[in-house]
């Protein structure tokens, strides 16, 4: 295929797509993608670099200061009062190569180095862009530098040029000094920037936080690129010249950022170059023992915290702005490697983690697209749905398919006229053509049978713990208070059977006014008394149902029966729902016990604890659920588990049957309906009434040399790339990792197209498209800007639940450690060539928050411990939901808020939008005298200090804790004066940020062993527990073994 | 005498037999890599196959250990015991919902089956000139 094919018809049309290679040399100006911080940029920056290059220059004195400095400070120990940041010794040493040492060595001082850089700017006086006229350098300086034209193939990376996000994403600024005394350089650097595009980050150097930084050692890599001769430059330009976005000029002077302290005086507009330049490519942070004391240098106040939650790196939006959403869908690196040698090098999984069927904000829905007799625009070859990426031509008859590059006749019936610029006059118009997801309605051909009615098949667990646990009870008024609000009215379709050691059918005839009760004793040989009114339509048979839920507790009140059949009850529902397909919900209490299916208590077997056989409690036992998932798939039928065992009820078999269906698994431990029932009822309806996608498949299509090679997440791989979904919605996302086929790239952006085919509840047939486009690059450290932590850390929370199953725990953390290890030491690689390192952990801005979730992640109960750290259930049902947590969620549970809230409790004026604040989870953000809500998502623990305020205890719990030690037994409601009122307001506040779980509260009392510790300070991820280590530790042992054999 | 014949041809034919089931099974996981099936047919065709197969390994095992040709037994011993073993642990059966996931490692396998059975073959049909030769003079 032609490598560029794409680009004409891009151009053309005036879209941002990669520009031209040719276009790029010509117009400098976007190409020099500005913002690249590192060293200089692309092929412009190289352009003006002759003038910046040659050795000998005007400035001796100032360009002298990094050289000279270089030796003696490298003899010096890195401490944190280093400040001056641009004395690394590489540069020294490059520097060296080209020109001797001056002897003026100005005073080590940020102020020093203001100074140097003023300077260099009026001098400036040529015209604002000096890229434009590369020949002005060359006359000038021309020689030493290559010729340009070798630099020509930097360019290519160019993102869209059209979009001047003034914040370039990546941009880390290096943090001021460590040294907090010396404040100077941040004030430095903040002053020359007003009007400068790029102030933003630079403003935003919140990073105080990380000090670690030389401040202004980032223009060090700078040096690097100007002074030496042609070879260095070259490659470094190639690699930064990157992709970043554009702000225009800047790139150019970046070439002779080092210039910011050599001073050479072509540096004209260059003031936002070079204020890049002064932006450091990484954050760091020192952990440099300071002499004379055995502590390790972190300060804990330094450490980086997400306490902003999870942020949807929307900035690419900017760039690829016909991309869709990234809350359907992320990359671990917004960034293809062109070469199977660079995505080598980099350790983190490289991988989409696609949420389908996200919630968007109101006035953000996916637009619905209908082609009507022209049929949906597909590629012939590839498949590929028409999304804006692809290009029309032949004055509008063709169009090219962007994934394979196949020209495509365009049907008579959409065809369209181009504009001057080769745009289709209708684009606006068509969604398709301009928003990257669209949902298109799917004519007869994507349909094998007439759509399906929703459907919702009940299986109940009747046994004497689901009675007297009062499940049985919530259960059934839960859902008639959902039977209006079910999806699909008035098409539903539904189904109860309820089962002990018996199974009970449910006969819900329309024209009979009580349901009618089959009892089937025959456990071997299932079959149906009644096949026809077992599954009814609920707006027929709507008094029925009525009857039967309202009746269903009192049947069984006395139920004394204690087995449970639950496989034959399975294979009952299957044989009922089989034809139609939809969703069975389970409910289910205890072990099953009898027939076909029956389980173990294998997890009661302390024998297999600790041996290699250990993963094999976490995988199902019985190859029955295994095949019922399957038959179940193949019927279009989800299943749901509800589980509330209080003993140990197999949920790794159990669960079986949501994994390969598209289900998901709820774990009610030691349910009891005065403790669990809002949750329940909440967890319930939120199933029952979401909006869900019915027999869907999604396929995920990518262009050449790119392939999916796993998927992780809930659902069941048919053939290669295709995921069968019986029913999918907005609580589920799917993680799939990519490989390269090719050893080499040559396309400059990759395209991802996801689309699911599904019917609605409305009966319509339906394809949802989400198409992305993605740069491809040379440099693996654009690849660690363009990282993010959050896609990251789902696809390898995925890949360590699914590790768990072939694996000790112990081993599968260990592989999580070593990744992020493996990958910071190849950053560190990238970088300790120009820097001075000793002593810091360096890690890109966009991976900041990495190691602490991994070692979230590493503490999940999932994850955490050996055996008796989490009990097998939970562990296994919290593996189950974290497969298939969306992003947003997924990082909320590694990382909970936790919040203080005494202090606005007892304000006076309480206004309901105020800002909860988020403290770091550690003991010592704990006040004995406060308040505090922890909250991940799923639960609430609220812990009360000691010393707490007596009257907000009685205000919230009504009872005082001398009378009332037990706080499990506490209950919380709204009482009748103002600060419970506000704390049930805050608590209400919470539960809505996110509506797809119940968060069920738990409140515990400081000292209160051991409820505390199990509930709470376990959950404190950064702090030191038996086995794990606190945040700062771990910050070292990573930092440590990144620096082994680099 | 013809008793030897018709053993060596016997054995002879389960060993194509076999090796015909092996290659059968490895274009199935071939034809599920490529897309040409899913994984509901692909796990039922397998299935239905692997327990002939391994009926007909058996089989020949015991006529080798009936017959006294040690050396051949003792070859065969291995992956009979490989079979059995997989058989007791219920590890036959290609399930359709891990087939992805099983699908190296069963390739694998089988293309190690697939060469233990070509050697067999051309051993056996080796051994059965050979015998044929010596019992004529």
């Amino acid at each position: 295929m032609h490598p560029f094919g794409n680009e004409k018809p891009l151009n053309a049309l005036g879209q941002p797509a990669m520009p031209a290679p040719a276009a790029s040399q010509a117009t400098p100006p976007f190409l020099s993608s500005g913002p690249v911080v590192g060293f200089g940029a692309s092929g412009a920056s190289r352009t003006t670099a002759p003038f910046s290059s040659s050795g000998a220059f005007p400035n001796p004195g100032a360009q002298g200061a990094p050289q000279a400095m270089a030796p003696p400070l490298s003899s010096r120990p890195i401490t944190g009062l280093e400040t001056s940041g641009y004395t690394s010794p590489p540069q020294g040493r490059f520097n060296g190569l080209t020109r001797p040492p001056q002897p003026s060595y100005p005073v080590q001082d940020p102020n020093s180095f203001q100074q140097s850089l003023a300077p260099r700017f009026p001098p400036t006086s040529q015209s604002p862009y000096p890229l434009r006229s590369p020949p002005f350098g060359a006359p000038s300086v021309g020689p030493p530098l290559g010729p340009p034209p070798a630099q020509v193939p930097v360019v290519p990376m160019g993102p869209p040029p059209q979009i001047s996000s003034p914040s370039p994403p990546r941009v880390s600024m290096a943090p001021p000094v460590l040294d907090s005394s010396v404040p100077a350089p941040t004030a430095v650097l903040h002053s020359p920037l007003p009007g400068n595009p790029n102030a933003p980050p630079l403003v935003n150097m919140p990073h105080q936080q990380f000090p670690a930084g030389r401040p202004v050692s980032m223009p060090a890599p700078q040096t690097f690129s100007a002074p030496n001769a042609p070879p260095y430059a070259s490659p470094f330009n190639a690699h930064q010249g990157g992709y970043v976005p554009p702000p225009p000029p800047v790139g150019a002077t970046l070439g002779f950022n080092s210039m910011g302290q050599t001073q050479y005086p072509s540096t004209g507009p260059p003031l936002e170059g070079t204020l890049q330049g002064l932006i450091e490519d990484f954050q760091s942070l020192s952990v440099a023992s300071t002499p004379g004391t055995l502590d390790h240098g972190i300060d804990p106040k330094l450490l980086a915290r997400p306490l902003e939650g999870d942020n949807e790196p929307t900035s690419i939006l900017e760039t690829y702005p016909l991309n869709c959403h990234p809350r359907y869908l992320r990359l671990t690196t917004h960034a293809i490697p062109s070469s199977q040698s660079l995505l080598a090098r980099w350790h983190l999984p490289l991988g989409v983690v696609v949420h389908p069927l996200a919630e968007a904000p109101d006035g953000e829905e996916v637009p619905v697209v209908n082609f009507g007799p022209a049929g949906v625009i597909r590629c012939r070859r590839c498949r590929t749905y028409v999304n804006p990426y692809v290009s029309f031509t032949d004055a509008g008859r063709k169009w090219r398919c962007n994934l394979c590059s196949l020209l495509n006749d365009v049907p008579g019936e959409y065809f369209c006229a181009l504009d001057a610029t080769g745009r289709r006059c209708d684009m606006d118009q068509r969604p398709e053509l301009c928003q990257g997801s669209v949902e298109i309605i799917a004519p007869t051909e994507y349909m094998v049978r007439p759509p399906m009615p929703p459907l919702y098949f009940f299986l109940i667990d009747v046994s004497v713990t689901a009675v007297r646990s009062g499940l049985l009870e919530v259960v059934s008024k839960t859902i008639k208070s959902c039977l209006n609000e079910l999806p699909g009215y008035p098409r539903t379709q539904i189904g109860f059977i309820t089962f002990d050691s018996t199974l009970h059918f449910y006969s819900l005839k329309s024209s009979s006014s009580q349901p009618q009760m089959m009892v089937v004793a025959d456990l071997e040989d299932i079959f149906l008394p009644m096949p026809d009114d077992l599954l009814v339509n609920l707006s027929d048979s709507r008094s029925v149902v009525d009857t039967l839920l309202d009746s269903l507790p009192s049947m069984f009140q006395d139920n004394a029966n204690v087995e449970s059949a639950f496989g034959p009850a399975l294979k009952a529902a299957f044989m009922v729902t089989g034809k139609l397909g939809g969703k069975l919900i389970v409910f289910q209490s205890t072990l099953p016990s009898l027939g076909v299916g029956r389980l173990r208590l294998r997890g009661e077997d302390l024998r297999v604890y600790g041996t290699d056989k250990e993963h094999s409690l976490q995988t199902p036992e019985d190859p029955f659920y295994k095949q019922m998932a399957a038959e179940f798939t193949k019927c279009q039928i989800a299943v749901d588990i509800f589980n509330f065992s209080d003993k140990y009820s197999d949920i790794a078999s159990l669960g079986t049957l949501a994994k390969y269906t598209g289900g998901q698994v709820y774990y009610y431990p030691s349910f009891h309906a005065s403790i669990h029932e809002e949750k329940l009822k909440h967890d319930l309806a939120r199933d029952l009434t979401r909006e869900t996608a019915w027999e869907a498949v999604m396929r995920i299509r990518c262009g050449k040399g790119v392939r999916f090679t796993t998927y992780h997440g809930h659902f069941m791989l048919r053939s290669t790339d295709l995921l069968a979904l019986p029913a999918v919605d907005c609580d589920k996302a799917f993680a799939m990792q990519l490989a390269l086929e090719e050893t080499l790239i040559t396309t400059q952006t990759a395209y991802f197209q996801v689309a699911l085919l599904y019917t609605s509840s409305s009966g319509e047939r339906r394809i949802r498209v989400l198409t992305t486009a993605v740069p491809v690059v040379t440099d693996l450290g654009d690849m660690y800007r363009q990282a993010d932590t959050g896609a990251i850390v789902s696809v390898m929370s995925r890949l360590a639940i699914e590790n768990t199953l072939s694996t000790k725990l112990e081993d599968a953390r260990q592989l999580l450690q070593l990744k992020i290890v493996k990958s910071l030491r190849e950053y560190r690689n990238l970088y300790v060539v120009q820097h001075r390192l000793a002593g810091r952990l360096i890690y890109p801005e966009s991976l900041k928050f990495l190691a602490l979730y991994v070692l979230s992640l590493c503490k999940t109960l999932a994850l955490r411990g050996g055996y008796a750290d989490a009990s097998l259930d939970e562990r296994c049902a919290a593996g189950y939901s974290m497969m298939i947590l969306p992003i947003g969620r997924l990082l909320r549970l590694l990382y909970p808020s936790l919040i203080r809230v005494d202090e606005i409790l007892l304000k006076a004026s309480h206004k309901s939008d105020e800002v909860l604040e988020r403290l770091p989870l550690t003991t010592e953000s704990l006040d004995s005298r406060g308040l505090y809500i922890y909250d991940n998502g799923f639960d609430f623990v609220i812990w009360f200090g000691r010393m707490l305020f007596p009257d907000i205890v009685t205000s919230i719990l009504g009872v005082d804790f001398s009378t009332f030690p037990d706080l499990s037994r506490a209950a919380l409601f709204e009482r009748d004066n103002e600060i419970s009122r506000k704390f049930t307001k805050i608590l209400m506040k919470l539960r809505a940020e996110d509506l797809s779980s119940y968060q069920l509260c738990h409140m515990v009392r400081q000292g209160e062993q051991p409820r505390e510790s199990s509930l709470f300070l376990s959950n404190l991820v950064e702090d030191q527990t038996a086995s794990t280590s606190g945040y700062r530790d771990w910050i070292l042992r990573l930092f440590r073994q990144t620096q082994q054999s680099s | 005498m013809l008793s030897v014949i018709f053993l060596w041809l016997f054995v002879f034919l389960l060993i194509v037999a076999l090796f015909l089931l092996t290659g059968y099974q490895l274009m199935c996981c071939a034809d599920l890599e490529m897309d040409y099936t899913n994984t509901y047919d692909f796990a039922s065709e397998i299935n239905s196959t692997v327990l002939p197969e391994f009926a007909l390994q058996g089989i020949l095992s015991s006529c080798f250990l009936i017959s006294r040709h040690w050396v051949l037994f003792l070859l065969c011993v291995p992956l009979l015991y490989y079979h059995i073993r997989r058989y007791m642990h219920r590890q036959h059966i290609v399930y359709a919902t891990e087939a992805f996931h099983q699908l190296g490692r069963e390739k694998k396998a089988r293309l190690v089956k697939l060469g233990f059975y070509m050697f067999l073959l051309f051993l056996s049909s080796f051994l059965m000139v050979v015998n044929m030769m010596n019992e004529n003079y």
